[in-house]
């Protein structure tokens, strides 16, 4: 947490971003302490709720607390006492839930201040626009090319702007920890730092269709060398390319690189019948 | 109708027949009866939902395994979702509140009976409109949120789909109906001394729960109501710019409520379980209860954390956030009041017990794994997976736990007869063993994505556990069932109280209760319940109160109780004779009218009223409810679906003219504890309970323009898709019409009052001629618009033109709708008045009528600027 809100890394630009804490980053440290936390929570309550209802459990020989008094058929409703104890619990449980809320609200912010304040430093930052159709993704790179697989160089920052054709999708890469909604009409931005190269896959996370399950690509997190290598042989292919991805096709066992779907489904489904 | 002609000659039955008759079934508009079916359907639905969740889980053996196809797995993920949050926990809950909450509250049965086996119908009969629309092209595939634009016909062009868009309206009908009538119930009915504040914490639960439904699934029905015009009249609405997020936050202004609409009453009968398993009173009550406030008022304002991902600003996140953490912090109290009811305790393990303490854990781990969803870095990441999938789980099937809980609480209750111990005890290991091996592996193959049938290969061992577990909890089902079966049959007989600490009403009658519940007049005035003689009561009265008479402040029984009646009936179905029905049928519009005072009052002199229990009329509407909504679905292929939308037309009509004139009395009692609605009736709270909603509804039809209208750009709206022909005028006529419409309904009412026959006669038809004008004016207007021909709109404005044309149509259709509805009640009372009703004391119909007009004439008052000004 130490980075959170903390100094940016402008004189990083050349070495590439490293230095930015990733989502995945923020995401898998805080996710550990709410596990670990969640978990001894959980663990004490359950074990004192069973202790105690075996403590007293009904016993035909003893009572353990005889003086008390029962319940009557008929009675108008009446408090059992101790309230004090439980609001002493309860206390302690709203603490707990607050101070971890209020802590990863730092994290929030910084993860959703970052790529504006990356942008005021000069970090270096690779802009992508997503575009989810039924039923898979198309890229589009600041040069105009545009690609059925997410590529991106490793250590530096990307920009991802979702949007989507028809329906309400959700792009996410899970091993990346990003997520964005997909929605008609409108943009929305989400950032990473992949740190390792390497083939990742992306998924829709919105029901949108027959082909929601199949809905997937691959994210190819490149040397930053062979990503320049390869960006410039894009240049002026924006129109290359006719395949549709289709839905049943599965990146995982799909061709290598597919190049963007020149016969995408219709932009906007007008509603008049 | 006058009372001459309310006489006798009703086929609908006043012949009540025993419960081994099939036709008591259908007729009977006893609370328990209601609440036996509402049981029994649910769990009827529950076996459907679950063998789509078990066809589910046999798909996710293997990542991508295919006993479904791609499309056929979205249905099955779609209609699991949407019949066990509303065909399943709800109704569940509802049959345990229909037979248990009067009982708990001292009253005979519901404010409202015949409106409350009309519930029911249209509960059925929308369930098996659902199951309908399986073999029309296939159901709706779309998830259960139904998130737009899947959810229009561009996408979802199936009959199917449409199908059960109408069977959510029908069963909101099913809930709005049940909502106001509990509403009344339960302020107006409670035995003397039995304050709001003492309601049990079961019947507390119900009451909390049915104030969120009445407004939260309002807000479903205005989503609802613009997806149904937009798959049969094709508005456009969520297909355009800002249709997809307004879907969103008009699903989720319901949906978020709903989770605690379907917690709530497993949370009551916890508390219920708690208390007299433990022999010790719930710590806290009073906490507990306020907790529970705390939480359904909160509950309409948490909706937007379900959209953290959707672009919204952080400024709104975080006070989302905010209140997200809010709602949380009363259950941590209500779960520790909980565990510390069970310290000093004589705890019991009988099955109830063992329910409620395992709804208890699973509630505590579906509590801490929401929590990680409150913070919002991390529900950026759970968002769409399988987390969220096993949180709810474990929240909602936790819920349900609780039910089940009270199956085996009341089951002696409602049968006389105790289930067997060890089964229910195997059914409850069975089913705790097996809950948790189907939902906690969830949390381990947390990564797969929600409703995809492929996933990593490591997640494998996880969904293997999953699926097996699944069948575990399904198996222990069929557990319950045979020891109910066979219990119901040769279970040991019980007496009135099988629990010894059972503290509530329903434990002092016998089991089953009698017909009418009690023998003599429940009471708490003493501090204790106890019961009054009946006779006693008559003797010490004289006169009656008429409609709702009020006790005498000091809780007296000055007023007296004639109206209940005196011969108490086993539950084996005596003819109840209809007597003079002279109180008034009672029935669901503002034709109806509350026991009349004259009329009461006849039938004192006379011999007493007895309360009716069956009328076929509620069954006769579900059905034609059914065949109406059935043909409209796919009405658009015409054929067969005209010929249904037809007969199911002509049948409704046959209902309601059916029912409005059928007698039927319904005694409203004169000594019950009624705070704060003392002087208010309770068909006139009954309207009012009705038009909150329908606030509500209209609020989502203007909220869904306004959203429309920001997103499309506030003016260039005017300038890009409204048409110059759209002018003011029309509008500005319609509104002085409405005015003076509503002034009309005034003077009818002063008229009455001064016993002119013919002053409410002319008042009332000057209304009447006024709506028509209102609507005539309108049918020009819009006419007019639907053939013009410009340069920007050569084909005319009409409903499909462009997201303008179609608000403006479908919201001003709605409240034109709404003037069509007051017209017919207005048709109906004209002769009436003619016949000389309504006079004296008697214009208390005139007074609810008048409450509708008004209502819909002020939402005019809103529409008029929005669509005619601004």
């Amino acid at each position: 947490m130490e980075e959170a809100g903390g100094p940016a890394v402008g004189d990083a630009v050349l070495a590439g971003t490293s230095g930015i804490r990733a989502p995945a980053e923020v995401f898998n440290s805080i996710f550990v302490v709410f596990l670990g936390l969640g978990t001894l929570v959980g663990v004490v309550v359950i074990s004192y709720t069973l202790y105690n209802a075996y403590k007293y459990r009904y016993r035909e020989d003893e009572d353990p607390a005889p003086e008390m008094e029962r319940p009557e058929l008929g009675e108008l409703p009446e408090s059992g006492g101790k309230g004090k104890k439980l609001f002493l619990s309860f206390g302690i449980s709203a603490l707990i839930v607050l101070s971890l809320v209020i802590w990863t609200y730092a994290s929030l912010l910084y993860v959703e201040g970052k790529p504006a304040e990356a942008q005021q430093n000069g970090v270096e930052v690779l802009d992508v626009e997503v575009d989810g159709f039924r039923f898979g993704w198309q890229f589009t790179y600041p040069n105009g090319a545009q690609t059925a697989e997410l590529r991106v160089p490793a250590d530096r920052m990307v920009n991802l702007s979702v949007t989507s054709q028809d329906v309400f999708h959700n792009f996410g890469i899970p091993e990346l920890r990003i997520k964005s909604d997909a929605i008609p009409g409108q943009t929305t931005n989400t950032w990473f730092v992949a740190e390792e190269t390497g083939t990742y896959q992306a998924n829709c996370y919105e029901i949108c269709g027959e082909g929601h399950s199949g809905m997937t690509t691959k994210v190819h997190v490149m040397e930053p060398e062979a990503y320049q290598e390869w960006y410039e042989g894009t240049e002026g292919t924006e129109s290359a390319g006719n395949e549709t991805a289709g839905g049943e096709d599965h990146a995982l066992t799909g061709p290598d690189e597919r190049d963007a779907p020149g016969a995408l489904v219709p932009a906007r489904a007008g509603g008049v019948p | 109708m006058s009372h001459g002609e309310a006489d006798g000659h009703d086929a609908g039955g006043h012949d009540f027949p025993p419960m081994s008759s099939v036709k008591r079934w259908f007729v009977t508009t006893n609370h328990k009866d209601i609440g036996i079916l509402y049981t029994i359907t649910a769990l009827f639905f529950l076996v459907l939902g679950g063998v789509l969740a078990l066809l589910m889980r046999v798909q996710l053996w293997g990542p991508g395994e295919s006993i479904l196809s791609a499309g056929a797995y979205n249905q099955a993920v779609s209609a699991h979702g949407l019949l066990m949050v509303f065909w399943f926990i709800s109704p569940f809950a509802f049959g345990f509140a229909n037979y248990v909450v009067p009982l708990q509250i001292g009253a005979d049965d519901l404010a409202f009976p015949r409106l409350n086996a009309m519930s029911y119908w249209a509960y059925l009969f929308s369930g098996l409109l659902f199951i309908a629309s399986f073999f029309q092209g296939g159901t709706f595939d779309g998830g259960w949120t139904m998130y737009a634009p899947l959810n229009v016909p561009t996408y979802m062009p199936n009959v199917g789909g449409t199908t059960v868009v109408l069977a959510l309206i029908m069963f909101v009908a099913a809930v709005t109906m049940g909502s106001v009538n509990f509403l009344t119930t339960m302020y107006r009915m409670r035995a003397e001394g039995l304050r709001m504040r003492d309601l049990p914490m079961f019947s507390m639960s119900i009451l909390l729960t049915v104030w969120m439904m009445l407004f939260a699934f309002a807000a479903l029905l205005a989503a609802l109501l613009i997806l149904g015009a937009q798959h049969l009249i094709g508005v456009n609405y969520f297909n355009t710019d800002g249709g997809t997020l307004l879907w969103t936050h008009l699903f989720w202004f319901f949906g978020h409520p709903e989770v605690y609409i379907v917690f709530f009453p497993a949370l009551g009968i916890m508390a219920e379980c708690f208390q007299t398993f433990t022999g010790h009173r719930i710590v806290g009550r009073k906490w507990f209860v306020l907790a529970m406030v705390l939480v359904a008022l909160q509950s309409f304002v948490v909706w937007m954390h379900h959209m953290f991902l959707t672009g919204i600003n952080l400024e709104i996140k975080t006070l989302f956030m905010v209140t997200t953490i809010g709602i949380s912090l009363p259950f941590d109290l209500m779960v520790f009041s909980l565990i510390y009811t069970m310290i000093k305790g004589r705890i019991r393990f009988t099955t109830p017990f063992l329910f409620s303490l395992g709804a208890l854990i699973l509630f505590i781990i579906g509590g801490i794994t929401g929590v990680f969803l409150g913070a919002v870095v991390l529900d950026y990441e759970f968002r769409g997976t399988y987390w969220v999938v096993a949180h709810f789980h474990y929240v909602m099937v936790g819920g349900a736990t609780g039910l089940f809980a009270g199956v085996y609480y009341w089951f002696p209750k409602m049968t006389g007869r105790m289930y067997d111990e060890f089964l229910g005890k195997l059914h409850f290991g069975l089913y705790f063993v097996g809950f948790n091996l189907l939902y906690f592996p969830m949390f381990g193959a947390w990564e797969t994505p929600r409703r995809v049938f492929d996933y990593a290969l490591p997640l494998g061992t996880w969904h293997k556990v999953a699926t097996i577990g699944g069948f575990l909890l399904g198996a222990s089902f069929l557990v319950m069932f045979y020891n109910l079966f066979k219990s119901v049959a040769v279970g040991e007989e019980v007496g009135d109280n099988p629990w010894e600490y059972g503290t509530t009403a329903e434990w002092a009658v016998s089991s089953p209760p009698p017909l009418e519940n009690f023998e003599g007049k429940p009471s708490y005035a003493s501090g204790k319940l106890s019961f009054r003689d009946e006779p006693e009561l008559t003797a010490d009265g004289s006169g009656d109160g008429g409609p709702g008479g009020n006790p005498s402040p000091d809780g007296g029984l000055a007023s007296s109780a004639s109206e209940s009646s005196s011969d108490r009936r086993s539950d084996g179905g005596v003819r109840a004779e209809s007597a003079t029905a002279g109180g008034e049928a009672l029935v669901t519009g503002p034709e109806a009218v509350a026991p009349s005072a004259t009329g009461a009052a006849a039938a004192h002199e006379t011999e007493e009223p007895h309360a009716d229990h069956a009328s076929i009329w509620p069954f006769v509407i579900g059905l034609a409810g059914f065949l109406t909504f059935l043909g409209v679905s796919g009405v658009q292929n015409g054929g067969a679906y005209y010929w249904l939308t037809g007969s199911g037309g002509v049948l409704s009509a046959v209902g309601f003219v059916g029912l409005a004139r059928e007698p039927f009395h319904v005694p409203e009692p004169t000594v019950a504890e009624q705070w704060p609605f003392e002087g208010v009736e309770n068909m006139k709270l009954g309207m009012w309970t009705f038009l909150a909603s329908d606030v509500v509804l209209f609020g989502g039809f203007i909220g869904s323009y306004l959203f429309l209208r920001v997103a499309n750009g506030w003016t260039h709206w005017h300038h890009a898709f409204v048409p110059e022909a759209h002018v003011t005028f029309p509008g500005l006529v319609n509104t002085y019409l409405l005015l003076a419409s509503s002034f009309a309904v005034v003077l009818g009412l002063v008229a009455a009052h001064r016993n002119s026959r013919r002053g409410v006669v002319a008042a009332l038809s000057v209304t009447w001629l006024l709506g028509v004008g209102f609507l005539i004016n309108k049918g020009l207007e819009w006419q007019h618009l639907f053939h013009i021909s410009t340069e920007a709109f050569p084909n005319g404005w009409n409903v499909g033109t462009n997201v303008a044309s179609s608000t403006f149509y479908l919201t001003t259709g709605l409240h034109g709708a709404h003037v069509v509805v007051g017209l017919v009640m207005l048709m109906y009372m004209i002769p009436r008045a003619m016949n000389g009703a309504y006079l004296g004391d008697d214009e208390t119909s005139i007074e609810y009528f008048g409450l509708y007009w008004h209502f819909v004439d002020i939402v005019w008052l809103f529409l008029f600027p929005l669509f005619y000004i601004l």
